[in-house]
């Protein structure tokens, strides 16, 4: 009987301490969104900016010349009208009035032309200098900026988008204070950052378009989505961006949910300057074997749109123009045989499934189907880094990639598809056609002609299975019941919490 | 020679045999942890600038390179952060902008906190259900208790984790973990709320091992002519029960919770992940992640350290438990 009681008294002790007895947390204060991120910022220089967070927690913060609204078109951001000369080769912009940044310094033309050079210097390590490469010189005066540029290249208007293109205060960009001290212009104010935990931002009063209805926004870091999720049940976190299908799944009507179409793209990327993919029946065999539909179906929950190269909405290319828009099994095996491989033949897969949460389905999906027509796909499962490494340097036969899109799709291929792209040798292909294609979509001015172009551009990429697109995954964006007003933005971006409010 | 003699002694005395090998254990942790970073495809440059590493020009690669110390030789680079790590310089995490020291001293005690309070409850209910079992043997309490046992080791901690988790934000609307880390100096309630599910499963996870353990020693320990002569002699079986039986089975049990609190230090990397603590595993995890190699070395040798020292201790405790153990 004492042992009982003993082991009764030591049950009661775990119990208590394992806490049984619940209390629950502090809430947080009315106006205050908590945002949930898997992975915790990683720099506050803006021009540098590459991992999903360290965009959207800046995003708030900075201010870039234009803006990509809701149907994807450039609208006015720190700079209110623009217009190109004849030619394509200089670009002037006229910038809003009255605007400051987070200190109280005024912005003018002299703080573009800073941030502009700082994104040109290779020194300062520029997210996206290739994409305004083509700047020959700036002139600037006023609230007037001119962009001289070594080519006619309308498509850079679009490009000025973004948090890799913010516009930094000249005085902090001269004093070196870029990544040490964060001073935008943007509707949120930066407060501090907490390394692993979370970075707090509060309202921006003297927001060029007006106070924020939120008093602050606190990214916080939840390193699982599905832990994520759990938060948004409790009541912890009122906001968060989801990209499992399976975590979607399961957000309950508690919940508001904003399924996105985004720019960004799942492709199996062949590259087609290694052996057996040198052979366009082959890579013509892989697109035919591949039924784009399944795939979305058993990889993400049928939560996604297939596509073609371009998933820009003003030049998006025509899935049913490709060679074998639905599977076709004997043409698949037909061009196997063409190319010299009657009894089919084995390929290797590089898949980062940490990457983006369908990628570990894709590939199963793609390994099932690529059998009924005689190809053995191995997939060599890699951590982010390795793929990243390995993908930078070809070394690869075919891989798995979550690649992110544009609104131009100049910028969007350019780097990839073109002889002289700097990611050329990842793409593994380019062709004298494609090249003088590009130039053409980077001078044109006018929309009719940049269609056609754009449609020629798909068609020579599809009819050669350059690579093998697959589809455009929805995101997810998941808020509370209280809150209101938010516009997803298919480039991700989280801007539009300046607009959010919180009853 | 009175001098040699000691000087003999104490250089093959157990102790400092023990210590030397810990530190040639740790010098070979040092060499295997740098040389794997190495190995692995990627750097410091993949791993912060992801795919956008393609549109660097060579001349910012070079200047990266040097920027991030991996332009130079890597017997240099080894020297470099080994002799720094022992002067108490532990390196620089660029993609948090602090050294990597600054982002121990927080990370370690969440872990430390955690392993602690996983291995108290794993210890207080590994012994409480062995005893239980090994009472009577073959019994049904065994069966149950053996059930348990078996259970916790097979019920993967992210199972748990999550279900845990998921029942109570969804039921209960509760996950503590989602707000701000509270250290128990700042807010001890709020860390008591915070650390009890994380320790609840890494409890289970060390009640599996020492419940069986207990149970297995205890069994040997209960037929020993000593238990039967106290028995005989009119001793309380409670007493026997813990003054001889318990006491004489501890070894075991102090062996497998050193074990068992090491791993823990390593293994709470998926419950620390799961409840969003901000501890060394997380912290190891994202520096793999993103190629930080002063990082990864830096706290892989605190782990390594911890590790070597617990077992040391657990050596030091056997003395105490045991004074024929010398």
């Amino acid at each position: 009987m004492k042992l009982r009681k003993k082991l009764a008294v030591v049950g009661v002790a775990t119990a208590l301490v394992a806490g049984v007895v619940l209390v629950a947390p502090a809430q947080a204060a009315s106006k205050d969104l908590v945002v949930g991120i898997t992975l915790d910022i990683d720099k506050l220089d803006p021009q540098g900016a590459t991992s999903f967070s360290t965009v959207r927690a800046l995003g708030l913060v900075y201010g870039s010349l234009v803006e990509v609204g809701p149907k994807l078109q450039i609208r006015p951001g720190l700079a209110t009208s623009w217009g190109f000369n004849a030619t394509g080769t200089q670009l002037r912009l006229h910038l809003r009035k009255g605007v400051k940044f987070q200190d109280g310094t005024p912005f003018d033309a002299q703080d573009v032309k800073a941030s502009l050079e700082r994104i040109l210097d290779p020194a300062s390590k520029a997210a996206a200098r290739a994409n305004i490469a083509t700047i020959k010189s700036i002139t600037a005066s006023g609230l007037d900026v001119t962009l001289n540029l070594t080519i006619p290249n309308v498509p850079i208007l679009a490009a000025l988008d973004g948090v890799n293109m913010a516009m930094l205060s000249k005085k902090d960009i001269a004093a070196g204070n870029i990544g040490k001290t964060v001073n935008g212009t943007g509707p949120f104010k930066y407060v501090s950052w907490d390394a692993g935990q979370s970075v707090k931002l509060i309202k921006n009063p003297t927001y060029w378009g007006g106070a924020p209805k939120l008093d602050s926004v606190t990214f916080r870091v939840i390193p699982t989505e599905a832990s994520i999720l759990s938060a948004l049940n409790a009541g912890t976190v009122q906001f968060a961006v989801i990209t499992s299908p399976l975590v979607a799944k399961q957000v309950g009507s508690n919940l508001t949910m904003y399924k996105t179409p985004g720019l960004a793209y799942m492709a199996l990327q062949i590259n087609a300057r290694q052996a057996p993919f040198n052979n366009l029946n082959v890579r013509l065999a892989l697109q035919c074997a591949i039924s784009r539909a399944e795939v979305i179906k058993t990889a993400a929950s049928g939560d996604g749109s297939v596509i073609g190269p371009i998933t820009s909405p003003a030049y998006k290319s025509d899935p049913k123009a490709r060679p074998c828009p639905e599977a076709d099994i004997a043409k698949a095996k037909a061009y196997l045989t063409a190319g010299g491989y009657p009894n089919g033949l084995t390929i290797k897969t590089m898949v980062a499934p940490t990457q983006q949460a369908t990628i570990a389905g894709i590939g199963q999906s793609l390994k099932s189907q690529l059998a009924k027509a005689g190809i053995t796909m191995e997939l060599d499962v890699v951590d982010d880094s390795t793929y990243v490494s390995r993908w930078l340097a070809a070394d690869f036969g075919t891989a798995i990639a979550n690649n992110g899109g544009k609104i131009d799709p100049d910028t969007m291929y350019t780097r990839y598809f073109t002889s002289t792209g700097n990611l050329n040798k990842v793409a593994g292909y380019s062709s004298a056609t494609l090249d003088s294609l590009f130039i053409q979509g980077k001078s044109s001015g006018s929309v009719t002609q940049r269609t056609a172009i754009y449609k020629a551009i798909s068609a020579e990429l599809e009819n050669n299975a350059a690579w093998v697109w697959l589809f455009a995954p929805l995101e997810y964006r998941v808020t509370a019941k209280n809150v209101t007003g938010f516009i997803p933005l298919a480039t991700g971006s989280l801007l539009e919490l300046r607009k959010v409010d919180m009853n | 020679m009175q001098g040699i003699s000691t000087l003999r002694r104490l250089f093959f005395s157990s102790t400092f045999i023990r210590i030397a090998s810990a530190i040639t254990t740790l010098f070979g942790i040092s060499i295997f942890v740098f040389l794997v970073l190495r190995v692995i495809p990627g750097n410091t440059i993949t791993g912060a600038f992801g795919i956008e590493t393609g549109a660097l020009n060579p001349q910012q690669i070079a200047e990266l390179r040097h920027y991030y110390g991996i332009d130079q030789p890597m017997i240099m680079q080894y020297f470099s952060w080994i002799s720094s790590f022992l002067s108490g310089n532990f390196g620089y995490s660029y993609a948090t902008g602090r050294s990597v020291f600054a982002l121990t001293k927080v990370a370690l005690p969440v872990t430390i906190e955690l392993a602690f309070i996983g291995t108290i409850l794993g210890v207080i209910m590994g012994i409480a259900i062995g005893m239980f079992s090994a009472r009577k043997p073959g019994s049904f309490r065994d069966f149950g208790g053996q059930l348990f046992g078996l259970l916790a080791l097979a019920i993967p901690g992210f199972v748990l984790s999550t279900a845990i988790v998921t029942i109570m934000a969804n039921k209960f609307h509760y996950f503590p973990n989602s707000l701000e880390y509270m250290a128990p100096w700042k807010d001890p309630w709020m860390n008591f709320q915070q650390m009890m599910f994380p320790g609840l499963v890494l409890g289970i996870a060390v009640a599996a091992p020492v419940m069986r353990t207990t149970r297995s020693a205890l069994l040997e320990t209960i037929d020993k002519d000593f238990v039967r002569t106290a028995l005989g002699k009119g001793v309380p079986a409670r007493k026997v029960q813990f003054k001889h039986v318990l006491r004489n089975s501890l070894i075991p049990i102090v062996t497998m919770t050193g074990i068992q609190f090491g791993y823990l230090l390593g293994g709470a990397v998926i419950v620390e992940k799961i409840f969003a603590m901000p501890g060394m595993g997380r912290q190891v995890l994202e520096a793999i992640t993103r190629r930080e190699y002063a990082t990864v070395q830096s706290s892989v040798m605190v782990f390594a350290i911890m590790f070597v020292t617990i077992n040391i201790l657990t050596d030091l405790v056997y003395r105490r438990v045991d004074p024929r153990i010398k």
